[in-house]
């Protein structure tokens, strides 16, 4: 037993900050008299902590989770590089079950944190549609899978740089996304090819959108399609961010400025 | 059949009838109270009330001397039962001399008992609407805000004491007089807060019924050239070399738009 605790206690020594992971306030309550700096990462402040990352969607994967907090911490001038991070978080559903030890470098930023707080269009928006987008992977339509674009943000331009395919059914219509009868139609419409054009606010402004931007200098993994290139290529031109589901391999990606940002699988949420 | 005279039988035929009566309305009204009582409790709490009111300062209070809001009420209830039935008792048992001072009770107990409930719900209904507005405000972080929630309140439970005040009979009309001028000070002080707010919201209205620009459309509104970036109820935003122009709706009704086409 006395190695597990030495252990533990290598683990934890001169640690510069400690990222809690949506704590219980209780175990929050724990830290308050510590000299060590407490940084809370949830999705809400529910524990009226000073130092507070929020957290827009509940990754499971913990290490995006992880890389998101650390990322979150950096942008507010919490942590810095080099410094010893200690991590306690949920890898299993219930309570905090594991102290993780990362050093903070630059090789931790992935930009999934600058894909959330730093893009044009809100937060809960770009998270919507990826929830929206993750629920198209995980059913397909009608069983088969099914191949989706989404472009959120910068609206007015990314329709001056397209064209209609067909008639445009969200025309004259006020639905956003994330309101629940979205979901329908939404798959529905990825029927047809094209892409959804998402507004900063997270209005519908179009269906069935053929974009066309410049594709010279898009680098994104060969062996990606149209519809990955193209999303990539919108971002270059314009402020907003895409969100790609990808009908062969059934993978969520995001890009953001022509790069691929963010990969998620479907199936593991 | 001669009758025995016991001392139990004498005793009965010495009491007149009419006190008898007097007793059984009394024991009639106990248990009428009670089962008031009860019945209230049940509804009450199967309407929900204690879900509703929970946390309220009242309630709170009431908690702090084991009892709660609901039981006060049912209790209060019962109490004005047995009042009146002590009352009926009284006046049915010929107690004379005390004729004149019982009948004005008798008048004025049913409007106490009102005022007594508009007064408990008032501050009720007033703790839980101020719980509601700290609650909406919460996000908002204004010490000036602050005035908002116990101002609700205070409002409510002005007009319930107000009604209560009016049940038993106190002159009010100062009081009414001061509660219009309040009211209208509120609703001028609102409309001159929020008019351009409620005429941008009309036009808004219009623009998203109607739509005579959508996103992506080039237009001029307001003297600003540029790409519809977003509509909403308040404002519209346009977008020109990387300037937003965030144009009031009621402006853009006003000044007119031009839509621009190559």
């Amino acid at each position: 037993m006395a190695s597990l605790t030495d252990h533990l206690s290598d683990l934890v020594e001169d640690a510069d900050a400690v990222l809690v992971f949506s704590p219980t306030s209780s175990f929050h309550d724990r830290f308050e008299d510590g000299d060590t700096e407490v940084v809370v990462v949830a999705p809400d402040n529910d524990v009226d902590a000073e130092v507070f990352v929020e957290l827009p969607l509940p990754f499971d994967n913990v290490k995006d989770r992880i890389r998101f907090g650390i990322e979150g911490a950096m942008d507010a001038e919490l942590v810095s590089e080099g410094d010893e991070v200690v991590c306690i978080a949920s890898v299993f559903d219930g309570g905090s079950d594991a102290v993780i030890r990362v050093t903070v470098d630059e090789t931790v930023h992935t930009g999934i944190y600058d894909l959330f707080v730093n893009s044009r269009a809100e937060p809960s928006v770009i998270r919507d549609v990826f929830e929206v987008a993750i629920e198209l992977g995980q059913k397909g339509q009608k069983g088969k899978p099914v191949g989706a674009l989404f472009v959120v943000g910068d609206a007015g331009k990314v329709m001056n740089k397209s064209r209609p395919l067909s008639y445009n059914p969200f025309e004259k219509s006020h639905v956003h996304v994330g309101d629940p009868i979205v979901n329908v139609m939404l798959k529905e419409f990825s029927r047809l090819d094209g892409a959804f054009v998402v507004s900063d606010s997270g209005k519908i402004v179009s269906a069935y959108r053929y974009l066309e931007p410049g594709a010279e200098g898009v680098d994104i993994p060969k062996g990606l399609g149209a519809r990955h290139m193209s999303g990539a290529a919108i971002t270059r031109d314009t402020n907003s961010t895409s969100i790609v589901l990808s009908e062969s391999d059934g993978l969520v990606r995001a890009f953001k400025a022509g790069e691929l940002v963010l990969e998620i699988d479907p199936e593991e949420y | 059949m001669s009758a025995v005279p016991t001392p139990l039988s004498e005793f009965v035929a010495a009491v007149p009838d009419r006190l008898w009566l007097a007793l059984f309305v009394l024991l009639f009204g106990l248990v009428a109270a009670y089962v008031v009582g009860v019945i209230n409790r049940r509804l009450l709490t199967r309407a929900g009330v204690p879900e509703v009111i929970e946390g309220t300062a009242f309630e709170r209070t009431a908690r702090e001397f084991d009892t709660s809001t609901v039981r006060i009420l049912a209790k209060l209830s019962s109490y004005f039962i047995i009042a009146v039935a002590v009352i009926v008792a009284l006046t049915v048992a010929d107690v004379n001399y005390l004729e004149q001072f019982w009948s004005g009770v008798a008048a004025f107990l049913p409007r106490l008992f009102v005022a007594v409930v508009v007064l408990i719900v008032g501050v009720v209904v007033g703790d839980k609407a101020e719980l509601l507005v700290a609650e909406r405000l919460r996000g908002i972080k204004l010490p000036e805000l602050g005035v908002l929630p116990p101002l609700v309140k205070y409002s409510v439970v002005y007009v319930a004491a107000l009604i209560a005040l009016g049940q038993v009979g106190v002159q009010t009309l100062a009081l009414v007089v001061l509660l219009g001028a309040y009211a209208l000070a509120v609703v001028l002080f609102a409309a001159l807060a929020t008019k351009d707010l409620v005429a941008s919201a009309a036009a808004g209205v219009f623009l998203l019924l109607r739509q005579p620009y959508v996103i992506g459309d080039e237009v001029r509104v307001a003297g600003e050239r540029g790409i519809v970036q977003e509509v909403d109820l308040f404002v519209t935003r346009i977008e020109a070399d990387g300037e937003e122009h965030v144009v009031p709706n009621h402006s853009v009704f006003r000044d007119g738009i031009v839509l621009i086409r190559e």
